[in-house]
């Protein structure tokens, strides 16, 4: 079983070798699909085939003297039954396809979700909200696109070569001669037009790109951009990039204009009539047959402007199944670990020597502090000092490359993950709550908490007065359908959150500041009270935190360069100096 | 092919130009281009020529041919089918070439005027039009406008081909075309009623979508909120709800999307067959039709039959275009409300800024202020204060003349704002706003954006200068880290730090600084107050002041409420006088002083 943080129970197995191989063994969960949609295909290209054998007929019918009406009746009889046999299998065809697709794209969405969950958070942390959306949304729909219509079509537009030059055999086999040529003409014509295309339109894609986020800069500066009186140098560097974007757009027009594969029918048709004209003076076949022989050769054309269409929705379609298989194959190197410890945690932490870095870029380098149980130890340091790393290596949510973390003397990694994260809290920089209610916002961490404990974790975060306030009070919806809180007001249904779990090891990064004094004084309250009883590590930028904390750690560049109580470092720091002389 | 489904995500556009005022404007586009114009002209309508000559030809040569069967006709014959289709290729080659090259010019064009104009409107444009919705105008609608012309000129070129056959063919038999003409109504009414089926459930299949997205969003976004409570399972059996909803409703509309296709196709061939038959009939006796003109009316079914579908989305497709040119012309159009009527040139400024009972306000729905005097020296460091929505930022922001105010004067060293040269007086402008922006590229080029000559150590000396240039060495390449999209690769303290640089560089007579509210590291925080403290000294310093120190070291702070100062001196004054002032300072400044910073005292328990 490969390394995960949370599982999916009867988990079907896909293959993940590589993105072929997956998409095949999605599409092999639901085998009887593809099947159907290959026969029906055969069927609806034999029947529109046969729509053209029997115009032929017709002619051969009405070109005889003293026919009758009746005849004809007949075949058109035929020409309808085949036009209905043709849409009933086309029907049929692309709603198996549409099956197919709709399936595939739910359940690799599934698929990835699920492996999504259960990554890292070495994993999220490294990758953008918008690159994963980007996979789960677009890719997702790209997966879809492939099948519906992009496969279809190419199964449809092979067939629609096959069938009709079978047939057109049956009627002569010396008539597939013009055919044959066409269709290697048509591949190689396709090729070299793939060849120039691709560049072109990838060229034309970035540069629209570059065109839209440089104009966004532009627009998102423009207050900047006026008093600096930069108008004419912004507007140059527009029309610099709108020009190259035109001479992209250009360039592709005249590759489109110029498609070759259409000549190479254009040419074969007229070699075709040549061709069957030909065998028809020397008697081997009928006129009707040679009209029949056109309309069979006609179906060609189609295939000729749709394949590359789908061909490239299926690269597409490969591509975008290699970035999603890309995040499923991720190995995370943590697991759920559950045979691990599950203790009650006193709240001693303690760092040895900690090493840690990002890709080879070092994020913190040998720090070593301790703290007891019970007290409040304030982090300091500028944005990218590795504040926020330190405290996640504490959970868990990364595991240290050098050196090793205690909690009670014991390291993190042999604790079972469910009973060390039960047991540390974490109230982030950025609040993050869910779409919910404030009450299952508050209760996210117990679920099946009772609305009084709720109310008393909320009272505990001084949150309470401000959550009545609202018209459906703990039943209020946040977030888009509902109320939009304040920074403040997230951070204490934060700090509710953490109560309720009653956590042993409180980890706070709070790095935004209130901006009245009154919210102020009812963060504080509500932190000082949370941080009682418990090991509580406060990132923050408050003086009142740092004066207070039982010990301070300076961070810079990743390394601990002073550590100590207030009165310690207002002695020895010269920067910790500065800090409190602009007061 | 799939275009019976286009334009079905059409959004309904309030139209402000009539057809015909936005048809001109678009000509006049054109116009430049008119030897192209007529090219283009030309070789559509000889490609469908062309086209339509093929079919024609064929069934020609099987009448003659049947008369005549000898090598030299079939030759001849089959030798033109051949030499049309060449040709139809080479015409259509030319008017895509010649089609692109111009469409390509003239979205240049519009892209560039509509660009010029845009940025030269005031700030109140842009408060009023979200970036997002701007950059889209400009570049996705005229994108969106160049794709309706080239449908345009798709669409002519097919209905040539249509018309120019249907007439040879209303003079062969008048009656059979009829059968084949009437076909239309019914396919474009097939066509017509399936779109509307087909667009509802497009938006419930992107409702669907939208779900499901914004709950992986929501999920990813909040994956360390679930990790640190152990509640994976739950989002999970959230997801495959959502899930499972959006794969029904997608089936729903994939099913309806896909069989307009076939239905349609059955209905052309039962077409095929029917008029197979009355064509039949019709070659019999004599005079009638020749056998070869039955097999181009076979034909001609395929020729009428999905040109005529194309019809249906023609024209919501056109109409998009339309609204897509409409939005950017309203960009040209729209003309800035700040008006100069002088353009004095600025040789130097001393700072002096006065408002004369000035009137102002942003909308007519409510005005910012009344009737504002202010007298600012040369020199003189003014801290504004006030709660949210006192008019602070309007002051700042009329002194850049950013805005256009109603009534009274504002006068920069006793000279009427309004008949300065803009662009020379900004020069002597420096701005910081609240959350700095910086462009993509170097610290380096931010710092020197406005002053492009700069020297290399002019720019180091203004950098560090600012807060003692400690924060250099704390930035991975020094001047020469990349700051990223909108400055997202350095903290905010950092740039806020180069914003301030960038100020020192350009030395102007006039600060304006809206501190920020946002909190930076206390490290970080000294250091741009200590830049700060340099920056305002020697010059006009206009702050809207959030820090408790910079308060602390203006020469006069304005209490400003509802566009009126109602009170005004130094800290010291106006904290012992207990006035407004006070209260304002125990609402906003109070944390951030010593004293409450020391009135907590230890943690019980310890």
């Amino acid at each position: 079983m490969e390394k995960r943080e949370f599982h999916v129970d009867n988990e079907y197995r896909y293959t993940r070798t590589g993105p072929g191989r997956w998409i095949v063994s999605h599409m092999m969960r639901h085998p009887l699909f593809p099947i159907v949609v290959v026969v029906t295909s055969i069927i609806n290209n034999y029947a529109y085939g046969n729509i053209q054998l029997y115009v032929g007929h017709g002619f051969d019918v009405i070109t005889k003297a003293g026919w009758l009406a009746a005849d004809l009746l007949v075949v058109v009889a035929f020409i309808a039954g085949s036009a209905i046999t043709q849409g009933l299998t086309g029907v049929g065809r692309n709603i198996a396809v549409e099956f197919l697709a709709q399936r595939l794209e739910r359940e690799s969405r599934e698929e990835l979700y699920g492996s999504l969950l259960g990554k890292s958070q070495t994993f999220h942390g490294r990758q953008r909200v918008g690159d994963i959306m980007a996979r789960a949304t677009n890719d997702m729909h790209m997966l879809n696109l492939m099948f519906s219509p992009g496969l279809m079509l190419i199964v449809d537009s092979m067939l629609a070569m096959v069938v009709p030059f079978f047939m057109i055999l049956t009627i002569n086999p010396a008539l597939g001669l013009v055919p044959a040529i066409f269709l290697v003409l048509l591949s190689l014509t396709l090729w070299d037009y793939n060849k120039r295309l691709t560049p072109v339109s990838i060229g034309q894609r970035e540069q629209f790109g570059l065109l839209n986020s440089s104009l966004a800069e532009t627009i998102s500066g423009i207050e900047v951009v006026k008093s600096n009186v930069q108008e004419r140098y912004e507007w140059n560097k527009f029309t610099g990039n709108a020009r190259s974007f035109r001479d992209y757009f250009v360039k592709q027009g005249i590759v489109e204009a110029r498609y070759w594969p259409m000549m190479a029918f254009a040419v074969c048709w007229g070699a075709a009539l040549f061709h069957s004209l030909l065998l028809w003076k020397q008697g081997t076949i009928s006129l009707g047959q040679v009209i029949a022989f056109m309309g069979l050769f006609g179906t060609f054309r189609f295939s000729t402007f749709i394949s590359l269409f789908s061909f490239n929705l299926v690269q597409i379609g490969i591509a975008s199944a290699g970035r999603i298989l890309e995040f499923i194959n991720y190995k995370s190197e943590m697991d759920q670990n559950s045979a691990g410890r599950g203790a009650h945690i006193d709240g001693r932490v303690e760092f040895r020597n900690v090493s840690f870095a990002f890709d080879e870029n070092p994020v913190l380098t040998n720090v070593s502090f301790t703290a007891e149980p019970g007290q409040t130890v304030a982090i300091v340091g500028q944005t990218g000092s590795g504040k926020t790393t330190l405290t996640r290596l504490i959970n868990r949510i990364f595991d240290v490359q050098k050196g090793s973390v205690l909690i009670d003397g014991v390291d993190v990694r042999e604790w079972s993950m469910e009973s060390l994260r039960s047991q540390i809290s974490f109230i982030e920089q950025d609040v993050f709550l869910f779409s919910l209610s404030i009450r299952e916002n508050i209760a996210f961490g117990v679920q099946d908490a009772g609305l009084a404990r709720i109310e008393t974790a909320a009272r505990e975060a001084q949150a309470d007065a401000f959550i009545r306030s609202f018209k459906d009070g703990y039943e209020t919806e946040i977030g888009e359908r509902g109320v939009t809180l304040s920074g403040g007001q997230k951070q204490r249904i934060a700090i509710a959150r953490a109560f309720l779990t009653d956590p042993r090891i409180l980890i706070l990064d709070d790095s935004t500041s209130a901006i009245d004094s009154r919210t102020e004084d009812e963060i504080q309250q509500a932190m000082r009270r949370i941080a009682q009883k418990r090991t509580t590590f406060i990132i923050t930028h408050r003086l009142s935190q740092i004066r207070w904390a039982d010990h301070i750690l300076v961070l810079r560049g990743g390394e601990v360069v002073d550590q100590g109580s207030h009165d310690d470092l207002l002695a020895r720091s010269g920067d910790y100096q500065r800090i409190f002389a602009l007061l | 092919m799939g275009f019976i489904l286009d334009g079905l995500e059409t959004e309904s556009y309030d139209r402000q130009y009539s057809d015909r005022v936005l048809v001109r404007r678009i000509v006049d586009y054109f116009r430049p281009h008119v030897r192209q114009m007529v090219m283009v002209a030309i070789t559509l309508t000889l490609n469908s020529v062309a086209g339509t000559a093929a079919p024609i030809l064929i069934s020609r040569a099987i009448d003659i041919i049947s008369r005549r069967p000898d090598i030299a006709t079939i030759s001849i014959f089959s030798g033109a089918v051949l030499l049309l289709g060449a040709l139809a290729w080479v015409f259509n080659y030319v008017r895509q070439k010649l089609t692109a090259e111009m469409v390509g010019d003239v979205v240049l064009k519009l892209r560039s005027d509509v660009f010029e104009k845009t940025v030269r409107h005031d700030m109140s444009f842009f408060d009023e039009n979200p970036s997002g919705k701007m950059v889209s105008r400009i570049t996705s609608d005229t994108q969106d406008f160049s794709n309706t012309v080239t449908l345009v000129i798709e669409f002519l070129s097919e209905f040539l081909l249509v018309a120019i056959l249907g007439i040879w063919l209303f003079t062969i038999n008048w009656w059979l075309t009829v059968i084949l003409v009437a076909m239309a109504p019914l396919a474009i009414i097939t066509a017509l009623s399936f779109r509307r089926i087909a667009r509802r459930v497009t938006q419930q299949a992107r409702r669907a979508t939208a779900v499901i997205n914004a709950h992986i969003q929501e999920s990813i976004s909040g994956i360390m909120v679930a990790k640190t409570f152990r509640q994976e399972k739950t989002l999970f059996n959230g997801f495959l709800e959502n899930n499972r909803l959006a794969y029904r409703v997608g089936l729903q509309r994939g099913i309806v999307m896909n069989l307009i296709f076939p239905v349609m196709g059955i209905a052309a061939g039962v077409g095929t067959g029917l008029l197979a038959y009355a064509g039949g009939i019709a070659t019999r006796g004599a005079g009638g039709m020749t056998p070869g003109n039955w097999y181009l009316f076979m034909q001609a079914v395929g020729f009428f039959w999905w040109p005529l579908l194309s019809i249906a989305s023609f024209w919501s497709q056109f109409q998009d275009g339309l609204s897509a040119a409409e939005r950017a012309f309203a960009l040209i159009d729209n003309e800035p409300v700040v008006k100069q009527i002088g353009a004095l040139p600025v040789p130097e400024l001393r700072g002096e800024v006065e408002f004369r009972h000035v009137r102002f306000a942003y909308n007519d729905k409510e005005i910012v202020l009344p009737d504002f005097s202010l007298h600012i020296r040369p020199g003189e460091t003014v801290a504004i204060v006030g709660h949210t929505g006192a008019g602070k930022s309007s002051i700042a922001r009329l002194v850049a003349r950013f805005y256009e105010y109603q009534s009274g004067e504002i006068l920069i060293d006793g000279r009427d704002i309004r008949s300065l040269d803009l662009a020379d007086y900004r020069k002597y402008i420096g701005l910081v706003p609240q959350d700095p922006f910086l462009f993509s590229g170097t610290v380096a080029d931010n710092i020197r954006y406005g002053n492009a000559d700069a020297l290399e150590a002019d720019v180091l000396a203004a950098a560090a200068h600012v807060g003692r240039g400690d924060w250099l060495k704390d930035l991975p390449n020094g001047l020469g880290t990349e700051t990223g999209e909108r400055g997202a690769s350095i903290s905010l303290g950092q740039r806020q730090l180069v914003a301030l640089a960038r100020v020192l560089l350009k030395d102007p007579a006039i600060f304006i600084l809206d501190e920020a509210t946002a909190s930076v590291d206390p490290f970080t925080e000294a250091q741009i107050q200590e830049g700060l403290m340099g920056l305002m000294k020697n010059r006009t310093a206009i702050v809207i002041a959030h820090r408790l120190s910079t308060v602390k070291t203006a020469n006069r702070i304005l209490v400003l409420q509802k566009g009126r100062i109602i009170e005004e001196g130094t800290h010291d004054g106006l904290l012992a006088a207990g006035g407004h002032y006070a209260e304002l300072y125990n609402t906003y400044f109070r944390h951030q002083s010593l004293e409450y910073i020391e009135s907590f005292g230890p943690r019980p328990g310890t």
